[in-house]
This record gives C-alpha cells, structure tokens and sequence, in this order.
C-alpha cells in the first residue's frame, strides 16, 4: 500500500537553464517540497508546456529524467526496480494518460479486458455497465480507432479503473468531454477512490474535472 | 482470450518471409554442419581402427628390383648407413627392420589324411610394429609346445576368394585356420629340426609370414650361417601419411612402398581438408543466417516499440511481453533442428549404404545431433537475451 508520495526539489532536464528560472520559481511542483496523501484528491493546475505530463510520468516511473527526489512511502523512485513498478502498475498506481494509449486495433471491451485480464480486478458485468453509465455501450464491440476522441476518453478512464490502487494519476480526463459527461466520469472515478479510500491526483489546463478538491495546486 | 489479443498485437510487423528466410537458411546451414560432423565421425572411425584399409600410420619399404640389377648383384638389402638416414628423417617416427630366415623352411600340413607339404620363407619384425598381437606370440625353444605365426591377411582372402572359389574348395574361416596342426622343418648349418606351428594371427599391415623375434634370434643362432645379413624390407612408423615429404624421399633413394599406402595418406588428408571446408561452408551459412534472426527481431521489436511501450505501462511486465517472442524463436528453432537432424539422418543412410559396402561400420549419430542441439540452444539464448534486453531496455522511456 501507498500512503503518501513526497516530491522533493524536483526539476525536469528540460526546465534546465536560466529561461526556465521565472517559471520554476513560481511553481508549487517543481522545485519546491510536496506530499501526496492517500485519500486526498488534488488538482495539479497549469498553462501548456508546464510539465503536467512530465509530473505524471516521473510519478508513474515512465521517465527518470528529473533532477531531485521523488520517494515513494519513503523508497526512492529513481531507484525502483522493474519489478517494483510492474507491481505498483498493477496494485497500487492507476494512470489514465492524456494520449489515452487505447490500441486502435483492439474493440473497446479488448482495450478493456487487456488490462483487467491482468488484474482480475473487475467482474465483465461492471465493465459493461460502467460502459452504459459513460455513454459508450454501444461501441462495446467497435474497434477503438473507429472512436471519437471523447469517447476513446471515457473507455481509457473505465480501463485504468480496471485495478486495485491507492493512487489515481488521470492526465487531463475531460478535456474532450462535455459538461454532462465531466460530471460523470469524476463520479465514477470518485466513487472508485472512495470505495479504496485512494488519492486522486488530476491534472487539467482549465477545463477542469467536476469533482471536490483538496488541494489545488499550481504547476 | 487476453493471450490472443497480446498476441494480435505484438505479432503485427512480424515478417513471416525473414522469418522462412532465417529458417531455410539456418536449416541448410545447420543440416551442413551436421552432415560434415557425421561424415569426418564416420570416416575417421575408418582411420581409428588398428586393422583398417585407411589406417596409415605405416609402411613398408623395400627397394627396387629391377631387371638384371639383381642378379648381377646389385644390393637389394638396407645397409646401417640407409637405415640411419631413414630414421633422422623427421616424419619418420620408428624404423623397425624385417628380419628374414637364413635357413631353409618347409612346412607340412596333415589335412585329413592328405599331405601337404612346402617351402617357406619366415620372417620377424619388432612386436610393437605389428597390428594384432595374440597373447601366445612368444617363443622359447624349450619350452613352448608351438611356434605362432602371423600370415597376411591378404594371403587368407586370396584363398577363400581366389582360389577355392575358382576350384570348388570350402572357404575358411580364422578360427579354423588357427587349428590348423604345422610342422615346421628347420634346417641349415649342418642341422634339422622339426617343430609345431599354429596360425595365431592374421595381419592387415605386415604382408608376410611373421615370427616371434625370439624364435628369429634363436633359429638364425641354431640353423642359419649367416648372421651378419641385412634386412631388405623395413617397417616405417610416420608421423603425417600424406607428407609429401615421404614420397619425394622415396623415389629419390629408389625405394618402393608396399602398396599405395602413401596415395592413400594423400587421399585420408585431402578428405580432411574437404570435410573441414564443407564443415567451415555450413557454419559460416548457419552464422549468417543466425545475424538474420537477430536483425529481424531487432527489426520487429523496433516496429513494434511503442505497442511494447503500451503494455507495460498498463502493468504487463516486460517478461510477459518477451515471452510472445520467445515462444516464435523457440518454435522455429525448434522446427529448424528437427529438420536439420531429419535430413542428417536421410542423408548419412546414403553415404553410410555406400561406407557398408566397403565393411566399415557405422558409429552412433547421437554425438553429432546432441552437438545440433547444443548449437541451437545456443542460438536460442541468445536470441532470448537480445529480446530480453531490448524488451527492458524499453520499460523506461527515458
């Protein structure tokens, strides 16, 4: 389990120089000291290009190219093993990315099973109906590639749900969405924190998700 | 149902012609190696035995008779001078000389009532020099009840297959011909005496009618006048058969070597070289065809990054990705030895058909395909390595 995710005098390589030295200076993120609590949901807010992917990424141990220290219920996170992420991919951190990474080739309930498959976490009967509570039950057997962004949006959320965690990274989760569907996927998201009694961390660039925050933090 | 869609996934950009080109290569080139192993097994298993038409580790020499040279007397016989220059030269390993009878000899055989009696002639070499050693094959005048000889055995199928065949007469065995009773006559220097003579042995390498030394040393003493003769043939241990060395020696002294036993040195070393090369053609074509393994999956891996990328960040680690691959590469190597061994196994019966008829037998080919199996268990590590680093290698994208 993870209770807590602290950030310390991190700095991604690409904010390295002078130019960058306003911009660091101004954030709460980088540069400066910050915990992340299990069961708290935070907005990490930010104009394009402050490193809100980056931030995700570095937390989710896709990238290591930061200067500082991220540490994880104390571990280092530079310092994890494959192993290690491979198993707080699958138990303890669920990640929805802004570019979503649905196979294009694969329907929606593949996109679906090919993560929950993995985790055995969710019975078919809860994928199909979080299908129906998002809109999308009618694209069930659609290859992903044949989807509007919005909804390839709402099946990539039900997919990284599809997981025990005590962390939630989502990325941007309704950029592409109407209100009415803003409103329902931060209810579904918060109703699975909740349940798990997880963290929410949500990044956004002004179309926020409707939920209750925390904290909110500016990149 | 998972597995399949990983599958569908990850065996896109799989290029099933690289792949058939990698197997069809590999599978010539590993089906060479194994046929040139098995060939050089079976062929030096000709060279190894003691009493092989291909051994040739010896040969005898002898000088030229020629015209009326010998009975003008010209000297057919080594001095110790010739014998000592033989020796120094460097691909000679051992001299051993023929030491010949200097007494008359006839022997007589009772065959079931029917006499038969003839001149002979008898000889000794150094025990070491012989091919088969029976384990009677001493002599003490005083002792021993008979004298072991040791024919050609060139001698025994010139009879079955020469001579009785063309009269009508039963072939014999070298058991029965062991049994066969001999009296010996010796006689010279005022002296005779009988003595029993058995057959022990039959000989590939000394085409005479060998002696123990012992019973040579003790009846030249007794019957022979004498002592001082020199050998007219000598047995010759050699390094290297095919030296061509050996044969400019040879006809530069005006020697003659028993049969074509140097020729055939040539033949055994020219049959070395050619296994070698065709060995060498088959690695180098299973060598080649291994970098095209490992290119195509490179390849493939390349193609399919950002899918590897994908799954592993949905939690899959990168061993249950890898292992997709793993299973092609074992499935076509696998595919690629059993063709190999097949095709070593129906080939080997054809050259092995030809080998029996000249009697060699055939050795076992586990060794041969346990060597395939070792080489593609390699190839399949490696290949296993490859795409187990470059699968981890892509876990973190920076």
């Amino acid at each position: 389990m993870i209770s807590k995710i602290h950030l310390s005098k991190v700095r991604p390589y690409a904010f390295k120089g002078s130019e960058y030295d306003s911009r660091l200076e101004s954030s709460h993120v980088w540069m400066s000291d910050l915990t992340f609590r299990k069961g708290c949901y935070y907005m990490v807010a930010a104009e394009s290009g402050a490193g809100k992917s980056s931030l995700c990424s570095f937390l989710y141990g896709l990238r290591r190219d930061y200067d500082g220290s991220i540490t994880i219920d104390g571990v280092e996170a530079g310092q994890m093993t494959i192993a290690q992420w491979c198993e707080l991919r699958n138990g303890h951190l669920a990640y929805l990315p802004q570019e979503m990474h649905l196979f294009p080739e694969l329907t929606v309930m593949e996109n679906i099973r090919i993560k929950n498959r993995l985790t055995g976490y969710k019975s078919e009967d809860w994928i199909k109906d979080a299908l129906s509570r998002l809109g999308v039950s009618d694209k069930a057997d659609v290859v992903a590639g044949k989807l509007s962004v919005g909804q390839q949006q709402r099946v990539a959320i039900i997919r990284s749900l599809c997981q025990p965690f005590d962390f939630v990274l989502v990325d941007e989760p309704v950029s592409h969405l109407d209100e009415r569907n803003n409103e329902l996927v931060a209810a579904m998201i918060s109703e699975e924190a909740s349940k798990q009694g997880a963290g929410i961390i949500a990044t956004s660039v002004g179309n926020d998700i409707k939920m209750e925050f925390n904290s909110i933090i500016e990149l | 149902m998972t597995t399949g869609v990983v599958w569908r996934l990850l065996r896109q950009n799989m290029s099933v012609g690289q792949l058939a080109g990698y197997a069809v290569s590999n599978l010539v080139g590993l089906a060479i190696v194994l046929m040139a192993l098995q060939f050089y097994c079976d062929v030096t298993e000709v060279w190894e035995r003691e009493d092989s038409f291909m051994k040739r580790d010896f040969i005898v020499l002898s000088k030229k008779v020629g015209g009326l040279g010998s009975i003008l007397g010209s000297k057919v016989d080594f001095s110790k001078e010739e014998i000592a220059n033989l020796e120094s030269q460097p691909w000679v390993k051992r001299v051993g000389v023929f030491t010949a009878s200097d007494f008359n000899v006839s022997a007589s055989v009772d065959m079931g009532g029917r006499g038969m009696s003839t001149a002979l002639f008898l000889e000794s070499v150094p025990d070491d020099f012989f091919d088969v050693k029976p384990g009677d094959w001493t002599y003490d005048p005083n002792r021993s009840e008979y004298v072991p000889i040791i024919i050609s055995k060139d001698y025994l199928t010139l009879y079955n297959f020469g001579f009785a065949s063309s009269r009508g007469l039963p072939q014999i065995s070298e058991e029965m011909i062991g049994l066969l009773p001999i009296d010996l006559s010796l006689s010279g220097n005022g002296k005779q005496r009988w003595v029993k003579a058995h057959i022990t042995g039959f000989s590939s390498r000394l085409n005479t009618i060998a002696v123990p030394t012992e019973f040579m040393t003790w009846a030249n003493a007794e019957f022979g006048e004498n002592n001082d003769a020199n050998p007219s043939r000598l047995i010759v241990e050699v390094n290297s058969p095919g030296d061509p060395a050996i044969s400019e020696y040879i006809k530069s002294h005006g020697y003659e070597s028993a049969g074509d036993k140097v020729d055939n040195g040539k033949a055994s070393y020219f049959l070395s070289v050619a296994t070698s090369v065709v060995l060498a053609v088959g690695l180098v074509i299973s060598l080649l065809s291994f970098v095209i393994l490992l290119l195509s999956i490179n390849l493939l891996l390349q193609r399919n990054k950002e899918r590897l990328i994908e799954l592993m960040q949905l939690g899959y680690s990168p061993s249950q990705v890898s292992r997709y691959y793993y299973a092609t590469v074992g499935f076509i190597n696998a595919f690629v030895l059993i063709g190999a061994i097949v095709a070593l196994v129906i080939v080997a019966s054809i050259w092995r058909g030809s080998l029996a008829l000249l009697g060699v037998e055939s050795v076992s080919m586990l060794p041969v395909i346990c060597i395939g199996i070792a080489i593609m268990a390699s190839i399949t590590l490696i290949n296993v390595y490859v795409i187990s680093s470059t699968v981890r290698r892509n876990f973190f994208r920076s």
